[in-house]
């Protein structure tokens, strides 16, 4: 490697290398810590007690568990969605973020994993859901959103790490490469599996890394469809409609986008790696993020279309959605999913750290609460007065929520601490064709 | 510099994967194994009673029928374990010193029941129905053994849901006749039924796997 080459790349293959890494990801890094350990505590209380300690109960048989669930499922769906696409176009803006877009999609399936699991009363049999030969020759209910569950997280668990470890591997090499510390070399080179940067190397890498990002493509379609599909197999009339899968697969999209764009924003800000996410990148980054709240507002409207369209106890259950007692949770769906994107139109809004942070984050918050109007506002009010209650949540809920994102942030500081969060084989590949044409 | 890794590394590394892969599978087989072996579900495994109570003797050499101390068997869910007054209808006669009758005696004074360990507990959630069985034709033994020749009670079948689903999916194999139902080491098993009850059997199995005949 030439060493104008390695100049390219130096600030981030410094950062995993460097000995100490600074006070304010060792606070952040506490910080999040505590959640996780908040999370280990909400998750022993809810295996001792049970799914007592929640705040769910007839009509409200799903809480904070799928409402989590959905909107994990969806960051994890979009994000590698977005990546995918880049690697297939070979897009220039995949060296930016294409490498923490992955990361984001992997930790958010770990955080989602754990809610199907959790939920079921009794998480120690979760392997029931798994077909192999049990002892009481029962396999499991195909017909069951349980087993459905399983096989959507494992394969989504499978390809989103596949994702982000084969474009690692070229990257690893580097690190090991450049480490100061014989044993850090050694560890990194285990990791690299013995990369050697031949022309073979690289053609099997392409071909590799392709090949699971077009996996991507229909594995998102299917996995966030089979969420909507939980939904639509049951009786509650909100969630049984056909345009559901659409609805979760395009929201998750505009999810997915705003939580790569905070973090593209937060690294570059974080780790100064302007002149690696440049401003082009940031900008290109919140124009799709506007276009993708663009379509989520589309859909909203198509949903309100279509109740008009339904039958009586459809259009009902559409319609005690945005005016009945969960409308608070609809409407702040709309203004922080669909109005404060609307921000990005300026083009100084997309050039601000400040602004992206705000959109990224508020397009997370709206769309949490989308799923929160889904599930629980889709359960309507029966004729029975004993179940005349409205849901909310517990502090184990809460607790459980918050220790997710506690450990979604651990794992992004931890890949920010010891892996390169740009791609740098990418960057220097684009360097190269820049001077050669 | 000296090389971070050996020419052999590469190969060491495809088959630390291969080992990996068969280790998986291994482990997978292992567990097969595991959770169907007799010692997983306490077969021949007796349980500390509070009399050491002999099958072999009273039901084997004596010949005293099931019924006798499972008194209920026939009419209800539980067989039942019999009081300290079934005992005491024979032991106020014979062995009346013993010592280890001691807790018979005492619980028949104070009129407790006498805390038996149970061998065959099955889950709270299976409803097992034993007068259901035995009227219909599953002998004692077909679940419990040879319990006449038992010094000490011991399983001899898992007891496993997998084990209850071998019968019901096809039970003629394992049904006797009515008289036959109390006796021990009966043969043949099965080969005698009527053909409306073979008959019978072919189109009831679809409800004996059923999932609420058993979990309710």
């Amino acid at each position: 490697m030439t060493s104008e080459a390695q100049a390219v790349t130096r600030t981030v293959a410094e950062v995993p290398l460097a000995r100490r890494f600074g006070v304010i990801w060792w606070g952040a890094l506490l910080a999040s810590g505590a959640l996780v350990l908040l999370l280990g505590y909400t998750l022993v209380s809810v295996t001792l007690i049970g799914v007592g300690v929640w705040g769910i109960n007839i009509p409200f048989v799903w809480g904070f568990d799928l409402i989590n669930y959905a909107w994990w499922i969806g960051i994890a769906n979009g994000a590698s969605l977005f990546a995918a696409i880049l690697v297939l176009r070979r897009h220039d803006l995949r060296t930016a973020v294409n490498r923490f877009a992955e990361g984001v999609a992997f930790f958010a399936v770990i955080c989602a994993g754990i809610f199907p699991i959790i939920h079921l009363g009794r998480p120690w049999l979760f392997y029931w859901v798994f077909p192999y030969p049990a002892t009481f020759q029962v396999w499991p209910q195909f017909r069951s959103t349980l087993t459905w569950d399983f096989w959507a997280i494992s394969t989504h668990a499978i390809v989103t790490s596949l994702l982000w470890y084969v474009g690692l591997i070229p990257d690893l090499a580097t690190l090991r490469d450049r480490a100061r510390n014989r044993t850090v070399k050694r560890l990194y080179g285990v990791f690299a599996l013995g990369w050697r940067g031949s022309v073979r190397d690289w053609a099997y890498h392409q071909r590799a890394y392709r090949l699971v990002a077009i996996l991507v493509l229909p594995l998102i379609l299917i996995m966030q469809s089979t969420v909507a599909f939980e939904f639509a197999v049951t009786l509650v009339p909100d969630w049984h409609e056909t345009r559901q899968p659409l609805h979760f697969v395009a929201t998750g999209l505009a999810q997915g986008l705003s939580i790569v764009l905070l973090v593209a924003v937060l690294l570059r800000w974080g780790l100064r790696l302007g002149s690696y996410i440049d401003e082009g990148d940031i900008d290109l980054l919140g124009r799709l993020v506007l276009a993708s709240a663009l379509v989520s507002a589309y859909l909203y409207v198509d949903e309100i279309v279509a109740a008009l369209l339904a039958d009586g106890i459809a259009q009902e259950a559409t319609f005690n959605r945005l005016t009945g007692d969960y409308a608070g949770l609809y409407w702040t769906a709309i203004v922080y999913s669909i109005l404060i994107p609307q921000l990005l139109w300026l083009k100084a809004a997309r050039r601000s750290t400040v602004a992206c942070i705000f959109v990224g984050f508020s397009i997370g918050v709206g769309i949490w609460f989308d799923r929160f109007s889904i599930i629980v506002g889709g359960l309507q009010t029966d004729y029975l007065p004993s179940i005349w209650r409205t849901y909310s949540p517990t502090l184990a809920e809460t607790g459980l929520f918050l220790g997710t994102i506690g450990l979604f942030a651990a794992l992004l500081l931890l890949f920010v601490r010891f892996l390169p969060v740009v791609s740098m084989f990418e960057t220097r590949h684009d360097e190269h064709e820049e001077k050669s044409s | 510099m000296a090389q971070l890794f050996t020419p052999a590394a590469t190969t060491l590394f495809r088959v630390a994967i291969v080992l990996l892969g068969l280790g998986v599978v291994a482990a997978g087989a292992v567990a097969y194994v595991w959770a169907r072996s007799g010692s997983t579900w306490n077969v021949g495994k007796p349980a500390p009673q509070p009399v050491p109570f002999r099958h072999d003797l009273h039901s084997g050499s004596l010949r005293i029928d099931c019924r006798y101390c499972h008194s209920t068997v026939e009419r209800a869910a539980d067989a039942g374990m019999p009081s300290a007054q079934t005992c005491m209808s024979c032991h106020s006669q014979v062995w009346v010193g013993a010592s280890v009758l001691e807790p018979i005696r005492s619980s028949f004074l104070l009129g407790q029941p006498i805390t038996w360990t149970s061998v065959h507990r099955l889950p709270d959630y299976a409803y097992f129905n034993h007068a259901a069985h035995v009227a219909k034709g599953v002998a004692c033994e077909t679940c419990h053994g040879r319990v006449d020749q038992m010094p000490k009670t011991v399983k001899t079948q898992t007891m496993s849901m997998g084990w209850c689903l071998d019968c019901h999916r096809d039970p003629t194999p394992n049904l006797r006749p009515r008289e036959a139902v109390f006796s021990m080491g009966f043969e043949p098993h099965g080969k005698d039924l009527p053909e409306d009850v073979r008959v019978f059997y072919q189109e009831a199995s679809r409800r004996l796997t059923s999932c609420s005949t058993c979990h309710r």
